[in-house]
């Protein structure tokens, strides 16, 4: 499959169908990858795509003040099906025009959660993996530990139903018909049997463990204000100290802000180093969104966002809680 | 040296607990950091993933003074800190933030420019280092002129020779700390030889450093160099590294409160934001993700070397480790070598 | 406990509008206890932290020269958070102070020489600290010239003193706006093109620009074309700053940091940091 994804991407650049394109490269440790922006047809070969492929490198066009878009230029992005839908989000929400984009989707099988393999091998330092169908076998300096692949799958994989990329230009291999059989609102489910007082307690005990680095929100593609809400100064809307009245705020601001606009990608949560759950409330608006409006963020380009529409017979009564 | 068996450690830790407030790795959840100790059995002994300890010394938030009516509180001194357990890379990392945080007048006619939230509680401190058996992959402490032994910034380096612990006093401070508690053995000459055995096998699993001279030419001219735009093409900004990091120190004051009663704290900050150096006017002068980037490296590397004689990192490789899209200071330095 | 962040207690004792448009105004400070009196010793280009219990603190350029015994002057534009603040003040108020903070204009070795002064706009603070000060010691200097822009009539500061200096003899002032308007009769022109214009003799003289980073940037190469030599130039720059002790690292360029190895630089030094410019 690798090798179908480099030659499809020389092949792009031999026809100079793009002048750029983001990909996946080996990073420096096992059980992670790095960022690739290839300029040149020799930089291809270093193109990867596997489990370590977590990054939602949909960011990137909207990184440092979209300073990558540029009229006439066209970006080639490889996406796993939730980066695609940051792509058509962005597109909707007019970030990037569509012909400055080539959409190259590859057959996304899940990603690894880093901290869920570390805690099976009790954070003993890994050396390598392979993968074997649905079993992963993680070795260490004097150890080798076999894992169902699905344990050990980001959140949002293990709720995901949009694996392939719904809008593309490109496809490796092709992309599967049936949607996956899985509950992708399980937890959300589960959250909500929860009383009023242990919701709470729940969303505290993970917003408490913020050290506010910002990483969640720099790693998500949904949020790409010129200037963040918590990085104004004049008025100041929110304390900077890492204290739980203020973290709370900024967290539950961050997800309204990107309510209907979350592709669930779950980059926040992997890239959070305090491990907090961040998908959660995402993945609880979502749910609203789609019970109530009919609306899934990032599947069709015409479509009108739910935060963006307005009908008569909408209900009322959506409060959180 | 004293030695002591790990079934002994609650009474060398009612001892210590006399003096000093006891700092050591805890598991809480997933993660182990330095917390509070009252009792050995909460002591995570084995985990060498722990989060760094800068927080004892500065924490994320710290008031610098309370105020209310337009009068002033000072802050209050509290009990003497030791800390158990710090890696070598930790111990140093206090000692570079105690040459910006600790040093006094610049020049004659000066302000006392020391800062006090940190003396009063560096100042004190009883540092207990442990030595790394088995570096980490994302060890490189050998780069930069710490090592999985090294013992600058400890006052006691502590050696697990699987029975038990051997301390040995380094600074005046510690030396003084081991001859005054009695009713532990003295070390024999095989358990110093076991020490030795122990340095050098952890030697062995450090990749080989880079060029030292070499970096520095380097750097100096890399200023305009196309490096920087591909090296931060896929940093992110965001703060994990610099808040993991245990050298970086840079940090924001901010009032809470209101007029009449409230307090000024300090908080991390991070050079990777645009909020560090946007003026009010809205210039900044490291507008874009790479000025940011550069500087971050700059400072660890060619500024913090010009003005103190060490590099502000200590390998610890903690930024690797977080970093969520695998910016690593390994290949950072490596390029910056190459070009 | 010796808290350096710890400001001291000052009170507004008198405040001026310096423009009609009422963004710039000046405050002079009062010291409420007599021993911090004592132990504010300060020199012309030094900066404090200006500091409002409950909103912040902000950097400015002492205005005042420590020649004048009674009062701390710093004149303050509206900009952001505590600047905003700054401005509701009123006469009586209390404030604090954090400083002397940063180094100085290096009036010793300009003494037995000529000193030219060129400002901008309302950063001729630490200018007018630097003027008083060589004006109170004039007989240890040469020829003194003051070239000061700014955008209109209305913008420059301290008014009624540059009306007093314009009356001196020993002092050669030159006042320039940047467009034509009615009723001007002086000069006309940006700040670099009037310093080209009058070519001030680079002879034994010493130079201090102060103002707008643009107008910095443009009028270093023209004194250098005047044969100024790199040593004998001094600017003073601003970057955001919070602690102004060398601590929280966000004020350096490259590896000097503006609260404590500047503000004040001379060209010479400015040319070996690669982020100067």
């Amino acid at each position: 499959m690798v090798k179908e994804l480099q030659e499809k991407v020389k092949q792009l650049f031999k026809d100079k169908k793009v002048d750029m394109v983001i990909g996946w490269r080996k990073g420096s440790l096992p059980l992670s990858s790095s960022p690739l922006f290839i300029n040149k047809i020799e930089d291809v070969d270093n193109l990867i795509f596997d489990e370590t492929c977590q990054n939602n490198l949909a960011v990137y066009i909207t990184k440092d003040k979209r300073r990558l878009v540029k009229d006439g230029k066209k970006i080639g992005v490889i996406v796993k099906g939730c980066d695609a839908r940051s792509l058509v989000l962005y597109c909707v929400e007019k970030q990037i025009k569509r012909e400055n984009l080539v959409i190259i989707g590859v057959p996304c099988k899940g990603v690894f959660d880093k901290r869920k393999v570390m805690e099976q091998v009790d954070n003993k330092e890994v050396l390598g993996f392979s993968v074997n169908g649905k079993e992963v076998t993680i070795k260490g300096q004097e150890f080798e530990k076999t894992l169902d692949k699905f344990e050990i799958a980001s959140d949002s994989c293990q709720s995901c139903v949009y694996p392939d990329a719904p809008v593309f230009d490109e496809f490796i291999t092709e992309p599967r018909k049936e949607k996956p059989d899985i509950d992708e609102f399980a937890k959300v489910d589960k959250f909500e049997e929860l009383s009023l007082d242990d919701r709470w307690k729940k969303i505290t005990d993970e917003y408490s463990k913020c050290v506010r680095c910002y990483a969640c929100r720099n790693v998500c593609p949904s949020c790409y204000c010129n200037v963040c809400f918590v990085d104004q100064n004049d008025p100041q809307w929110i304390g900077k100290s890492p204290e739980i009245t203020d973290t709370i705020i900024f967290h539950l601001i961050r997800n309204l802000h990107v309510a209907g606009r979350c592709v669930e990608c779950g980059a926040c949560a992997r890239a959070c180093p305090e491990g907090i759950d961040l998908l959660l409330l995402n993945k609880k608006i979502t749910k609203e969104i789609k019970e109530r409006f009919g609306y899934t963020a990032g599947i069709n380009i015409d479509e009108k966002p739910a935060m963006q529409s307005y009908c008569e017979n909408e209900k009322q009564d959506f409060i959180m809680g | 040296m004293i030695k002591i068996e790990k079934n002994k450690f609650d009474e060398f830790l009612e001892i210590l607990k006399k003096e000093y407030n006891v700092f050591a790795p805890k598991k809480e959840g997933a993660q182990t950091s330095f917390k509070e100790i009252k009792f050995a059995k909460d002591i995570e002994f084995n985990n060498i993933n722990t989060k760094i300890p800068k927080e004892i010394f500065f924490p994320q938030a710290e008031e610098l003074f309370m105020y209310k009516d337009s009068k002033i509180e000072n802050i209050e001194k509290k009990k003497a800190i030791a800390v158990w357990g710090v890696r070598p890379c930790s111990a140093k990392s206090f000692i570079l933030i105690d040459k910006i945080f600790g040093r006094a007048k610049q020049k004659p006619g000066d302000k006392n420019f020391e800062d006090p939230l940190w003396k009063t509680k560096y100042d004190d401190s009883l540092v207990f280092t442990i030595g790394c058996n088995t570096p980490a992959s994302t060890c490189f402490c050998n780069w930069v002129d710490c090592g999985p032994f090294d013992s600058t910034g400890s006052d006691v380096m502590v050696y697990d020779d699987g029975n038990g612990f051997l301390l040995e006093g380094i600074s005046k401070k510690g030396i003084k700390f081991l001859s005054d508690i009695k009713d532990f053995e003295e070390s024999n000459d095989k358990d110093r030889q076991n020490i030795e055995v122990l340095k050098n096998i952890a030697e062995t699993m450090l990749s080989k450093p880079i060029d030292k001279d070499l970096l520095k030419v380097k750097i100096d001219k890399s200023w305009n160099h196309s490096i920087w735009d591909e090296m931060s093409a896929k940093c992110i900004n965001c703060g994990a590294c610099t808040y993991n990091c245990p050298t970086c120190h840079c940090f924001d004051i901010q009032d809470e409160g209101k007029s009449n009663k409230g307090k000024r704290i300090r908080l991390w900050d991070s050079c990777m934001f645009p909020d560090f150096t946007n003026e009010a006017s809205g210039h900044n002068p490291r507008d874009l993700s790479k000025d940011r980037f550069r500087q971050r490296f700059m400072h660890k590397f060619k500024y913090f070397p010009e003005n103190n004689g060490d590099y502000l990192c200590t390998g610890c490789g903690k930024c690797i480790q977080v970093c969520p899209v695998n910016v690593d200071v390994r290949d950072v330095l490596n390029k910056i070598i190459e070009f | 406990m010796d808290n350096t962040y710890i400001p001291v207690q000052m009170k507004v004792e008198n405040i001026l509008i310096e423009d009609p448009a009422k963004t710039l105004r000046t405050f002079d400070l009062s010291f409420i206890n007599s021993e911090d009196k004592e132990r504010f010793k300060y020199m012309p280009g030094q900066f404090c932290e200006f500091s409002i219990l409950g909103r912040g603190e902000s950097p400015f350029g002492i205005a005042s020269s420590p020649t004048e015994q009674d009062f701390l002057r710093f004149t303050v534009n509206r900009t952001g958070l505590v600047t905003n603040e700054i401005h509701y003040l009123q006469k009586g108020d209390e404030v604090g102070i954090r400083g002397p903070l940063g180094n100085w204009y290096p009036v010793e070795k300009f003494k037995g020489e000529n000193v030219v002064i060129v400002g901008g706009g309302f950063a001729f603070t630490t200018l007018r600290s630097l003027l008083i000060y060589l004006l109170e010691h004039r007989k240890d200097y040469g020829e003194i010239t003051v070239i000061y822009g700014a955008r209109n009539p209305d913008l420059f500061i301290y008014k009624d003193e540059i009306a007093e200096w314009e009356k001196r003899d020993d002092l050669n002032l030159h006042l320039t706006i940047d467009k034509e308007v009615d009723g001007w009769n002086k000069m006309v022109g940006f700040v670099p093109t009037v310093v080209k214009e009058l070519a001030p003799k680079a002879e034994k003289t010493w130079c201090v620009v102060c103002g707008p980073p643009i107008m910095i940037k443009y009028t270093l190469p023209v004194l250098v074309e005047l044969k100024f030599p790199n040593d004998r130039i001094y600017t003073s720059l601003e970057r955001k700053m919070k602690c102004g002790i060398g601590k929280c690292g966000r004020c350096n360029i490259g590896s000097k940091y503006v609260c404590i190895d500047g503000p004040v630089f001379s060209l010479e030094q400015l040319n070996t940091i690669s982020e100067a410019f």
